[in-house]
């Protein structure tokens, strides 16, 4: 197998691969958020209430930091 | 001091939105002088009485005019909104780090003395040639430099967070410091000439600045062109997508339409825009499939391109009057428009068809500019009106200035962008006509000629958006130094103006 | 695993680079060494073209010019045969250009005389009617840059293996050797060389005295590189 044939099967089998990834994704957004384990559209207040005192949408607790 | 409430630190946000007017006023006046000389060519040796036809020459200040542009308007740009953003959305102030204060001003400092060297360098004619990557390696590494310490400054502030998600805005600043740093590495491989020793023992021969690409012949087309789409992806799409995510809602008040939507053109965005960086190769001397491809993906990266556009012009659902009372929103909403067109028009150019009579004319130039004036300079000029009333604490200088700069702008653009697609179809039409004996039917010369009026229209269009620059520069000016002082219940969505 | 990277900057990032990374290699890798193999015919520049090549990217000729013939009628008709890849292997960096406000020069040297280049680069529109060209009367007083251009021949053949000094196959089946000089003196006797051949075929006075005295002012240098564009 010449490197040109490599290229190709390396090629089909990572856009295969992203496509189902990008797919799943969809999916786990919308499932998560009609199962109401993650409502998404909160995240879009990050953007309004950006004030120094206002209350984060999601806090961070100490013992989570990363 | 001591009892002071906790605030935002702007200090650094200040200065790259200083850089950001005098870069952009100096890349762009450099961009109308070079249209200029094409329309009129004895303006290249204006100066040739004072023996400075060397430095006024269109060879020599191309590179300076894309240079300023990209690197020192746009650059300063996403850094200055990165400064303001990054602290609001992640509700963490500079100033409760004096680590990350310092990173920041040494960021700027040294991003100063880059484009100091990259003016002197690129007016003495060192450079490497390849577009948008010109910097000898002394300055490369400099580069990289002011690079780090960005991505030190960005996951720094990440670190000390107080909000847990990172909003979508964060995400595009980040893969936009990770695909420009990749890009660049690549695209800048070099050998310095100094390190080679002559047989007869000799070492450290010729000017030490100069260096060769690690790269040969075709696949150094290939590097450079993966690296000058990408550069553009991330550099003038993603960057400036980060902005419009969190401008647009803030200063409309509404949230963005789907924050889903925002998360999965986000990936597929990330995804398919490193394919099309071979269109740029259309009918070279790489292989066939590889070609292909490159249209292929080229005409799929429309949809997460659109995906972005879509959702910010759904945000303004419902608040469609704001467009019409609100220049600030003028702005964006036009900006999202012109970015949906030129992700439109960059697709249509790359099938190869329409590539064999477009690509080497000016109908690409003028692709590239509707893109970057209509989407990246609306969009960080829009930014930087919204930044003002809040970072200086005053009301914006003018409205109706703001309103006229809105319209003498969108005037160039459409001069622009309209003439440039008439020269490069005309001049593309007329390289490849033939008569009816099978011989060329138009010398090369014949086929410049016919573009002067386009290039005088160009000149006019590109004068006026210029014009519109110093009237936004002047109105940050005055709004700087004697707009009236606000509240900050005042700043909480649309900007306030002084008519 | 999605939920888990929305909030896990790092390993987020590192999702991200390997996503924009991989087209990358997948599309460009692979074709690096063939497409470097140079075609029967290609040389090395010798130091004066060389030096020429610089000076055409110091003043960024490229922004201009192609060099590049795509394999249409119309422009082969106009420029001579298709570029091949293999022509470009000793091309550091690559001079393609990205658009054609001029005409391509890939293979100028079949068709443009050292004269014509002379009068041309004095004055463009005075040789071509019409032409939007700006003059280049400074490249008739500086000097090239001799040296370095010895020390980017030199960075060839020791980094990349560029075969100076060594038989390379022409295109009727001889061989051809191109010489590279043992020291900074001898490239500099090479070059003046050089220069006399091209200063032949010259009017300019000024040029052809400071030649004489041993200085190669750039124009030299450029013609000698345009004339092995072929």
């Amino acid at each position: 197998m010449d490197i040109f044939q490599l290229q190709g099967y390396a090629y089909f089998g990572l856009v295969a691969f992203m496509v189902v990834i990008l797919y799943s994704y969809i999916y786990h957004l919308y499932s998560s958020e009609k199962k109401g384990i993650k409502d998404f559209e909160k995240y879009g207040n990050m953007a309004l209430k950006d004030e120094i005192t206002d209350t984060p949408v999601e806090k961070i607790s100490k013992d989570e930091k990363n | 001091m001591e009892n002071r409430p906790l605030e935002y630190d702007y200090t650094v946000a200040k200065m790259f939105m200083l850089t950001t007017v005098l870069l952009g006023a100096v890349g762009m006046l450099i961009g109308v002088i070079l249209a200029t000389e094409l329309a009129f060519p004895g303006v290249n040796t204006i100066l040739g009485g004072l023996g400075l036809n060397e430095f006024t020459n269109f060879s020599r200040l191309r590179p300076l005019h894309t240079d300023a542009v990209v690197f020192g308007f746009t650059l300063s740009g996403i850094w200055a909104t990165w400064y303001y953003v990054g602290q609001r959305v992640l509700k963490v102030s500079m100033a409760e780090s004096k680590v990350l204060m310092f990173l920041g001003k040494l960021h700027f400092f040294l991003y100063l003395l880059v484009v100091v060297a990259v003016v002197g360098s690129l007016f003495l004619g060192i450079t490497t040639s390849k577009e948008y990557a010109e910097f000898e390696w002394p300055i490369d590494i400099a580069v990289v430099l002011v690079w780090v310490l960005w991505g030190l400054g960005i996951f720094g502030l990440i670190g000390i967070r107080r909000e847990r998600s990172l909003y979508i805005s964060v995400w595009y600043y980040i893969a936009s410091f990770l695909g420009i740093a990749m890009l660049y590495l690549f695209n800048n491989m070099e050998i310095p000439t100094m390190l080679a020793a002559s047989p007869a023992g000799e070492t450290g021969i010729g000017a030490w600045y100069h260096s060769i690409s690690m790269y040969s012949g075709t696949n150094d087309a290939l590097v450079q062109w993966w690296y000058g789409h990408n550069a553009v992806a991330f550099g003038f799409t993603v960057p400036i997508v980060a902005m419009i995510y969190y401008f647009l809602p803030k200063e409309s008040g509404q949230a963005v339409y789907s924050y889903k939507l925002s998360l999965l053109s986000f990936w597929g965005l990330m995804f398919v825009y490193l394919w099309a960086g071979g269109h740029h190769l259309l009918f070279s001397t790489v292989p066939d499939w590889m070609q292909t491809m490159g249209s292929v993906f080229s005409v799929v990266l429309i949809l997460p391109s659109w995906g972005s556009a879509i959702n910010m012009l759904l945000t303004m659902k419902g608040e469609w009057q704001q467009v019409a009372t609100s220049p600030l929103i003028k702005f964006m909403v036009l900006g999202s428009t012109f970015y949906m067109f030129s992700t439109l028009e960059g697709p249509i150019q790359a099938i190869k068809s329409v590539n064999a009579i477009a690509h080497f004319t000016d109908w690409i130039v003028g692709h590239v500019h509707d893109g970057v004036l209509g989407w990246v300079g609306f969009m960080i000029m829009a930014a930087l009106f919204h930044m003002a009333p809040r970072v200086f604490k005053k009301e914006i200088y003018s409205k109706s200035l703001m309103g006229t700069q809105f319209w003498i702008q969108t005037l160039g653009i459409v001069l622009y962008f309209t003439s440039m697609w008439i020269a490069g179809i005309t001049q593309g039409m007329m390289w490849r006509a033939h008569d009816e004996y099978g011989n060329l039917a138009y010398s090369f010369i014949d086929t410049v000629t016919a573009l002067h009026p386009y290039y005088t229209i160009r000149a006019v269009g590109g004068a006026l958006y210029l014009i519109g620059f110093f009237m936004f520069a002047y109105n940050i000016y005055k709004t700087m130094t004697s707009g009236r002082r606000v509240e900050e219940s005042e700043l909480q969505n649309a900007s306030p103006m002084a008519a | 695993m999605f939920h888990w990277l929305e909030k896990h900057p790092f390993f987020f990032a590192v999702g991200v680079f390997l996503v924009i990374a991989f087209a990358g290699l997948v599309e460009i890798l692979p074709n690096f060494a063939q497409a470097a193999q140079p075609t029967v015919g290609t040389k090395p520049y010798t130091v004066l073209e060389m030096a020429g090549r610089e000076v055409y990217i110091k003043n960024s000729c490229n922004a201009c010019h192609s060099q590049l013939i795509r394999p249409f009628k119309a422009e082969t008709d106009r420029y001579g045969h298709y570029s091949l890849s293999g022509e470009y292997a000793y091309d550091r960096p690559f001079l393609w250009g990205s658009k054609r406000t001029g005409p391509d020069l890939h293979r100028v040297g079949n068709y443009r005389t050292t004269d014509w280049h002379e009068n041309h680069m004095k004055d463009p529109a005075a040789v071509v009617p019409g032409s939007i060209m700006p003059a280049y009367g400074w490249m008739f007083t500086n000097i090239a840059d001799i040296n370095t251009a010895y020390a980017s021949q030199l960075t060839n053949a020791q980094f990349f293996s560029v075969p100076y000094n060594k038989p390379v196959p022409t295109k009727d089946g001889g061989t051809v050797t191109v010489a590279m000089a043992n020291s900074v003196a001898e490239a500099n006797k090479m070059a003046l060389d050089e220069a006399k051949v091209i200063t032949a075929g010259m009017k300019d006075k000024d040029v052809q005295d400071m030649v004489a005295a041993g200085k190669i002012p750039e124009i030299v240098a450029l013609i000698a590189y345009l004339n092995s564009l072929k």
